[in-house]
């Protein structure tokens, strides 16, 4: 999983061509980016169409818990509202609630890493110590633990997420800073005598970031995962529309038993859609950056 | 959770790749493993204890909704459960028990906590072993077979596969199966139980209690199966394609053996090594997929507990499930590395 | 190639042949099952936390212990108190010393005489032992003393005369009794001890002989129970904790009953064929409370409610400003009936309505009006200013956030108050931390329920100015810090009085200043929708539909105690016959999945 050197040393605008090109040999990896360019900006769009009208409770004129019709084509929930609009709406939150984590993820996760590779003493050893016992953490319950304790709504379970999965970007930034720092680049700059904080920032950082970047696509796939699965375990906020409070109130509200299919089948597709959408942008990029990994698809 | 289909790194094991000789190395590796695991688990006890005392939670007047009580009974309840103790007091007492594997009381179930665990241990061993056993197998052979053919048809089907699959949540694969298998959707009739582990109205013992597990176990084993296997195949597959420019195959090919024979007597035992300890490292996936799982499906395990815990939330109940999650992956890890010696040929070879 | 293919082959097969078995074997259950009747329920959802009947707390631990335990009276099926154990009650002139006179020659479980001296025993446990209280001290917290002066006599001395002396011991919802002679060695242990040997020494309509926590419990019939033997042999209470899981195994025909339907659920079975579904009157509310300015035990201020609150006419606009029917029709889906009196129309022996003067009817119209003619004036977005402190209406709402309807009503409410100029925020908590902020008085307005059975007196107990709390912030059980001193001369004048219509008319009295106060804005008592068997189990509904159509509150003593099995010989087993030939399906669909699979890879290995 480490790159070779050399590899993303400058000039970095044949870089970018060329990783444009390979990019667009990639089939899978184009019905990505399109899949996600598309939830994107419906997304982004989806307060033109879709308003107060369409969501309040208090406003929605639907029939309840409808099959899909002419005017309601995945047809409506318990409260008369359309379950395409709600499948759409909730696209908002989820993918800011996969995003906003993957921030925090891919921030955390570089600081440690960053640190741990560059400063080999004990400072290194420690940080890298904290990242193995996070690791052998089993994830979800640790994210249930923190967002019950937390409180109940995005906010905790953006937090749970992020501390649930900094760990694999800290290691994965940390062998690469080791890989960059053993560059003759970073000995020239220290012996002009750049600081750590200025080695840090300005030589590795930049070296450091495309693969962040990629390892961060996979990571919003699985934030996207563990959002719905924390929200269906009650632990997010019910009056959200979300795909997974859509799910959650689909199970409790009995739609199984009710044959509710277009309550219950849209969001775990839209999930299951974006997710794939980011899966294959993220091995995409991972390909088209590290050759050694062609072969695997 | 984190760990996702293509991301994986087995670290920590570089260590053991360089020739050892003797068995004083082995012991002292053996050792320093199982120290560090130690270390591991008593830095999951305290991270666990901190969680759960960042926020004074009394549960007492949930417990107790919906049922007359009085002041008194109250606040002989609070001292029941232990709320009126200081933090530090409550931490040293929380060692204590959990080293004596005692994991508090549960506030809800007003019992011990190791009671509750030790209960639904078995139903929990039972699904995620079957679940582990099933996927690891099924994972390996579509891997071995993809990676050998890469880019065929069949590897393209079972890329694809596994990689769309491993993109549901869990439990919604789950109820998904749950409409069409056990509710019974259309044509297709109710094929299997709904909920529970077993049909009380059957004898709890004998083989007809056996089948009638198996029965209960098809459906949140198959939604477990179904989402895990995937990495499995990523991982044995990319192993498998590490080994395919060996040397080694061109050697045994040009002994004239078949293609078949060079891939299961050749090329699979030397990629299962890296895929082995990969496998033990991703139990955690399997925990979490118990959670929901058992949450969909009523199955009386631990991730049940946890997930009835939730609730309250009944903090004792939901620690102790957290310390007994977390010291099995530490106790997977450490097998991995056991595993990763052992089959080493590099080690097994003196 | 060849061997591979066989083996696929083989594997589909054996997988097939597993799956086939697995299925047969459920026909064969139905089959076996013809010798000795037995019920099959769904168990409370809530489960049971313990079968330690001084500690359990949860339905479905109650359940079981009113079908194993016996209780000095029981509740017949309109919640009047019957006789169990004892046949007669009678108070001393002063009301102080109650005589009740027990049956003789009804015995244990294990054939061990039950006598006056086992209740006397229980009763002393609880009373004096904090952990055995743990569960029901508050039902005993008026008694003085409780002896036994011969083996049929208990009596029973209290502190204040008590009306409800007849409800503290009655199945499910009262204090059962247990046997001496097996309890006193578990005194020391009490708080660990489990209760877990089967047969469960009781007495009662069912002997439990078998239990696995989340899984089930199973029961066997007293026949000579002395309110009559159960008609079936034995009993399984199953558990399920998500009822699709039930309805599906109802569907199935691997349960008779299931209580407590979800409203969609109730629309999906009713008029399906061999099932009955019915609905229950509610007996328990669901409500809004508002924080009316938190005060301690002695009047001093806590909390971080919102001060507006404190002012009668905003709780009264709030009050009209909710539209009480469409929750019912959206949310219940009609299910149930709008919310007015403290006491559930369940018990319609304390029935209240408010005058007509007093209703608060939904009219948004008339409290943007009132709260206009009390100086609420609106800001420029809209929300009203407090003329008091200057500041807008932002209300805080807290809610559970693992029940989707909590959620679904909090919607609603928000886009109601926005109409009348006040902004609603709200707050999904876990249970703990709502009723932790609740007992600080660090909310403005909270989602709430509460159920009772046939006496009313702790529900309307915790109204009273004794239930707020201490100064230091501890103690206290107060609902929603409501205080007023008539109230509570009027909780304690209906303690006190016996007689039943008088009484009636005190409660009445407490109902209507809890209307007015607008502190408890209850929204609706929900239906209880349960659903039966009619193919395998008959006479386990009680009672008769009123007029419109609803059943009285169902217990599982009588239920399980009156339901029979249907004799008829033609129970179907063409389900059997269809999972046979569903697994079937599979197989054959697993084997050629199987080829398929076979013929692509060794496809590919050509290429």
């Amino acid at each position: 999983m480490t790159v070779e050197e050399g590899r993303l040393s400058p000039p970095r605008l044949n870089a970018a061509r060329r990783f444009v090109r390979s990019y667009l040999e990639r089939p899978a990896g184009l019905a990505g980016l399109g899949v996600l360019a598309a939830f994107g900006l419906l997304a982004l769009c989806a307060p033109l169409f879709i308003g107060d009208a369409q969501l309040n409770v208090i406003k929605v004129t639907g029939p309840q818990l409808a099959g899909p019709s002419g005017s309601y084509l995945l047809g409506t929930d318990q409260a008369g509202r359309s379950i395409i609009d709600l499948v759409i709406w909730g696209s908002r939150e989820s993918l800011s609630i996969g995003i906003i984590a993957t921030v925090l993820t891919v921030l955390l996760g570089t600081t440690v890493g960053l640190l741990a590779g560059h400063y080999e003493g004990w400072v290194g050893k420690g940080l890298m110590h904290v990242t193995d016992w996070f690791i052998a953490l089993p994830s979800l319950p640790l994210a249930i633990s923190l967002a019950a304790v937390l409180g109940r709504g995005a906010a905790s379970i953006t937090i749970a997420i992020a501390v649930t999965s900094w760990t694999a970007t800290a290691r994965l930034v940390r062998a690469q800073t080791l890989a960059v720092e053993a560059r003759p680049f970073v000995d020239r700059a220290r012996a002009l005598g750049a600081g750590n904080t200025q080695i840090m920032l300005r030589h590795v950082l930049p070296n450091v970031t495309p693969l962040v970047l990629v390892s961060s696509t996979l990571t919003v796939a699985s934030a996207i995962l563990s959002e719905a699965t924390l929200t269906f375990l009650g632990l997010g906020d019910p009056t959200s529309v979300t795909w997974g409070s859509m799910l959650q109130s689909a199970f409790s509200d009995g739609a199984v038993t009710a044959g509710a299919w277009w309550y219950l089948l849209p969001p775990g597709i839209a999930i299951l859609i974006v997710v794939l959408g980011f899966t294959l942008t993220g091995r995409a990029v991972e390909h088209v950056l590290n050759p050694r990994m062609v072969g695997r698809s | 959770m984190s760990s996702t289909a293509a991301t994986g790194t087995v670290t920590g094991r570089e260590t053991s790749s360089r020739p050892v000789s003797g068995r004083f190395e082995l012991l002292t590796y053996l050792g320093s493993k199982l120290a560090a695991a130690v270390v591991s688990f008593f830095v999951t006890l305290v991270i666990g204890f901190t969680i759960f005392s960042l926020m004074p939670s009394d549960p007492v007047r949930t417990l107790t909704r919906g049922r007359p009580t009085s002041e008194a009974q109250l606040a002989h309840l609070r001292l029941q459960l232990g709320l009126d103790k200081p933090i530090w007091e409550r931490f040293l007492s929380f060692v204590n028990d959990t080293l004596h594997f005692r994991l508090g009381y549960s506030w809800q179930f007003q019992q011990s906590v190791s009671s509750l665990v030790a209960d639904r241990l078995w139903p929990t061993l039972l699904l995620m072993g079957t679940a582990m056993i099933l996927s690891v197998t099924l994972g390996l052979w579509l891997g071995v077979r993809s990676g050998w053919r890469q880019g065929s048809l069949f590897d393209r089907i079972a890329s694809s596969t596994s990689l769309t699959l491993w993109s549901v949540p869990t439990f919604w694969l789950g109820m998904i199966l749950l409409v069409v298998f056990s509710v019974g959707i259309g044509p297709i009739p109710s094929l299997f139980p709904a909920g529970g582990m077993s049909d009380p109205a059957l004898p709890q013992s004998g083989f007809g209690h056996y089948v009638d597990v198996a029965r209960h176990l098809v459906l949140p084993c198959l939604t477990m199966v179904l989402v895990v296997f995937a990495q499995y195949v990523t991982i044995m597959r990319s192993s498998i394609i590490d080994e395919l420019g060996s040397p080694y195959l061109l050697t045994a090919r040009a002994k004239g053996l078949t293609d078949a024979d060079v891939r299961r007597k050749h090329a699979t035992p030397n990629a299962l090594l890296p895929s082995v300890t990969m496998i033990f490292m991703q139990l955690g996936t399997l925990v979490s997929g118990a959670i929901t799982v058992e949450a969909v499906y009523s199955w009386p395990g631990l991730g049940y507990l946890t997930y009835q815990a939730l609730q309250i939330p009944d903090l004792p109940l939901l620690q102790g499930t957290f310390v007994v999650f977390s010291a099995s992956v530490i106790i997977m890890n450490f097998l991995a590395d056991v595993v990763y010696r052992y089959l080493d040929p590099r080690v097994r070879a003196q | 190639m060849r061997k591979n293919l066989r083996t696929v082959v083989t594997a589909c097969a054996l997988i097939g042949t597993l799956l086939a078995s697995a299925a047969s074997l459920g026909v064969a259950s139905t089959a076996s099952a013809a010798s000795s009747t037995t019920l099959r329920v769904a168990m409370s959802s809530s489960g049971v936390d313990t079968l330690n009947p001084f500690l359990a707390f949860f339905n479905g631990a109650l359940d079981s212990f009113g079908s194993i335990y016996p209780t000095l009276n029981s509740l017949d099926i309109n919640g009047n108190p019957g006789p169990y154990l004892a046949t007669s009650w009678t108070p001393s002139a002063d009301k102080l010393t109650w005589t009740f006179k027990l049956r003789d020659g009804l015995k244990w479980s294990d054939g061990t005489p039950i006598t006056a001296q086992d209740a006397a025993w229980t009763f002393n446990l609880i009373m004096t032992n904090s952990v055995a209280g743990t569960a029901n001290g508050s039902l005993v917290s008026n008694f003085a003393s409780v002896t036994a002066p011969d083996a049929t006599t208990l009596v029973i001395k209290t502190k204040a005369p008590q009306a409800n002396m007849m409800y503290v011991s009655v199945p499910t919802s009262g204090i059962p009794i247990v046997p001496q002679h097996i309890w006193q060695s578990h005194v020391a242990g009490l708080k660990d001890y489990k209760n877990d040997t089967f047969p469960i020494v009781g007495y009662g309509p069912w002997v439990m002989t078998d239990y696995k926590p989340e899984q089930y419990a199973k029961f066997d019939a007293n026949k000579s129970f002395i309110l009559g033997a159960p008609k079936f042999d034995h009993l399984i209470e199953q558990s399920f904790k998500a009822t699709d899981a039930a309805v599906a195994a109802l569907r199935s025909g691997q349960l008779d009953f299931i209580g407590a339907l979800k409203p969609i659920q109730y629309k999906a079975l009713v008029g399906q064929k061999n099932l009955t579904t019915i609905q229950e009157t509610g007996n328990g509310w669901l409500g809004v409370e508002v924080n009316p300015g938190a005060k301690t035990r002695s009047g001093k201020p806590m909390g971080t409610g919102n001060p507006a609150l404190a002012d009668p006419v905003l709780r009264n606009a709030i009050a009209i400003a909710t539209d009480k029917q469409t929750l019912v029709t959206k949310i219940l889906d009609g299910l149930g009936q709008v919310g007015q009196g403290y006491l559930p129309p369940a018990w319609p022996q304390w029935k209240w309505a408010p005058a007509a003067a007093d209703e608060q009817k939904y009219d948004p119209a008339k409290a943007n009006q009132l709260l206009d003619t009390a100086g609420y004036k609106k800001g420029s977005d809209g929300i009203r200013i407090d003329p008091k402190t200057g500041k807008p209406l932002n209300l805080r709402l807290g809610i559970h956030s693992d029940d989707p309807t909590d959620a679904a009503i909090s919607t609603y409410l928000a886009g109601w108050l926005k109409e009348i100029g006040v902004n609603l925020t709200i707050q999904p908590l876990s249970m703990s931390a709502l009723n932790s902020d609740l007992a600080k008085g660090d909310w403005d307005m909270l989602m709430d329920a509460w159920p009772t059975g046939p006496d009313p007196t702790y529900l309307l107990g915790i109204q009273t100015c004794a239930t707020l709390p201490k100064d230091d912030g501890t103690g206290g059980n107060t609902d929603a810090f409501f205080c007023d001193k008539t109230y509570d001369g009027l909780f304690k004048q209906q303690l006190t009085t016996f007689d039943p219509a008088e009484r009636a008319k005190v409660v009445g009295q407490m109902q209507d200043l809890l209307y007015k106060a607008g502190v408890d804005q209850l929204l609706w008592y929900a239906n209880t929708k349960d659903v039966v068997r009619t193919d395998t189990v008959t006479g386990l509904i009680t009672g008769s539909p009123n007029a419109q159509g609803l059943y009285p509150v169902q217990t599982s003593f009588w239920n399980y105690l009156k339901a029979a099995p249907v004799t008829a010989s033609s129970k179907s087993s063409g389900n059997g016959a269809l999972i046979g030939i569903g697994a079937l399906a599979l197989v054959v669909v697993l084997a050629g999945g199987g080829l398929v699979l076979r013929r692509r890879s060794s496809a590919g290995d050509r290429e």
